[in-house]
Order: C-alpha cells, then structure tokens, then sequence
C-alpha cells in the first residue's frame, strides 16, 4: 500500500512542479492561470489518493470537492481579473502589469 | 496497477503540454483532457463524488470559461515567451523526477497523515454532518466569486456611462 502512495504522490508532486515552472517562467497571464490549474490538480491527486490509501476515501472527498468548488471560484474571479487587465492594456502580458505602480 | 501508471503518465504529459503549446486554444483542451484523466483515476480510486465534480466542474465548465475568456482577448497569443523556458523544462523536469524519486519514499515515513481506519456510514453522512463548517464556507467562497465578478464588470459599465 505504500508503494501505491509513493507513486501517487510522486506525481502529484510532478504536477506542482511543472504548473510552479510555468508561474515562475511565463509572461502568458492565461498560462499563468492554467499553471495555477495544474498545480491544483496535482494537490487533489494527493488528497484523494491519501484518503485511499489510509482507508479515508469519504473524509477525502469531501475535501476534494470543497476544494474544487474553492478552484472555480478562484478561477471565475481571476478571468474576469484578466478579461479587464486586457481591456485597459490591450495585452496579457504580465510585465506591463509593473505600469500600475504608482 | 499498469492502467494507473498509464493514467498518472498521461495526466502528466498532457499538464505539461498545457502550459507548453503556444496555441491557448489547444493548451486550454489539454487542460481538459488532464481533467478527465484525473476524475477517471479518482474513479479507480473509489471516489466517485470527486470524479463527478472534476469531470463536470473542472474539465467542463472551467475548461468553458477559459475558451471563453481566450476568445475575449484575440490578441494574447502575441505574448512572446522567453526562449529559454521551453529549452530548459526538459532539464528540470529531469532533475525533478530523480529528486523527487530520491526524497518522496524518506518523507513518506516521516510526514504525519490522517490516521488509518475504516470509516464509518456512507458519504453524504460526512459531507453534510461531519464536513458541515465546510459546506458553510463553500457557500461563503462561491458568494464571494460571484460578487466579485458582478464588481468587475459592473466597473466597466459605469466607465461607459461617462
């Protein structure tokens, strides 16, 4: 059984890195959100695969679903952030961003 | 065992194809098809309540909201990304998995989890009387959401008005 926790956690944490990659290299700001996406995936494996392994599924579940229901409001509210930032810029690059300080 | 290992490694390529292809179109799809690859393995997993809401909720109406917004703003894929990124993800990723092969099974054993038992009564008896504060506050963040999209577009609105 813990050979079958270390491998979901092993790509759980593959996934955390690949969308921590792409936040902290990419200028795309919609990337930047499907990186945020990635890393959440990989934060959902870890907590449904470690509530099935300890004998938890349901505890973990629940979890889950909170947590995806936390993800669409995070992200409705982040396009809706960038539909605007691209109306005042005209672009979605995350370096003109810096413009706004004041 | 052999399907999971598939499964993991298509999740896997498809997250990093999401945030490699140039193309938003396409790195938003892959994105849901990383989605239903993940609600197949919570299926495998024995969790079918969490499946349903990342193939409904995530793979769907994310996947939706996404396009939607790459459609509002044509001109996006004009952001030119540093050359470097997509040249050294290999290297890192590399690097990553033999570290992350290295460490994951020590920290197993030494990282505290929730304590092993069978649980008792079925799923809705845990979401809705164990999980309630949660239900509380998933009421709260998605008032949240939606008042602060209301916010952002109504902004926009009343800079037309003038």
């Amino acid at each position: 059984m813990s050979n079958l926790w270390f491998l979901y956690l092993f790509f759980a944490a593959l996934l955390i890195f690949i969308g921590l990659y792409c936040l902290l290299t990419m200028r795309n700001l919609i990337k930047l959100f499907i990186a945020v996406e990635v890393i959440s995936k990989g934060v959902s494996l870890a907590i449904v695969a470690t509530g099935a392994v300890k004998n938890n599924i349901l505890l973990a579940q629940s979890l889950a679903i909170t947590y995806i229901v936390v993800e669409v409001a995070l992200v409705a509210t982040a396009l809706a952030l960038i539909i605007n930032i691209y109306k005042k810029n005209k672009s979605l690059d995350v370096r003109l961003l810096s413009k706004l300080k004041g | 065992m052999a399907i999971q290992i598939i499964l993991l490694c298509g999740l896997v390529i498809f997250s990093a194809l999401a945030i490699l292809l140039k193309d938003l179109i396409k790195a938003a799809l892959s994105l849901a098809v990383a989605s239903l690859l993940l609600g197949i393995i919570f299926f495998r997993l024995a969790a079918p309540y969490a499946a349903v809401f990342e193939i409904s909720v995530v793979a769907g109406l994310i996947t939706v909201l996404f396009i939607l917004t790459i459609a509002l703003t044509k001109k996006g894929d004009e952001v030119t990304e540093a050359r470097l990124v997509k040249l050294a993800f290999p290297v890192f990723l590399i690097l990553f998995l033999v570290i992350d092969g290295l460490v994951m099974k020590s920290l197993l054993q030494k990282i505290p989890a929730l304590p092993s038992g069978p649980e008792a009564g079925t799923f809705g008896e845990v979401l809705w009387k164990q999980r309630t504060f949660d239900l509380v506050a998933q009421v709260g963040v998605i008032l949240a959401g939606v008042l602060a999209v209301l916010a952002l577009f109504r902004k926009k609105e009343e800079d037309k008005d003038e």
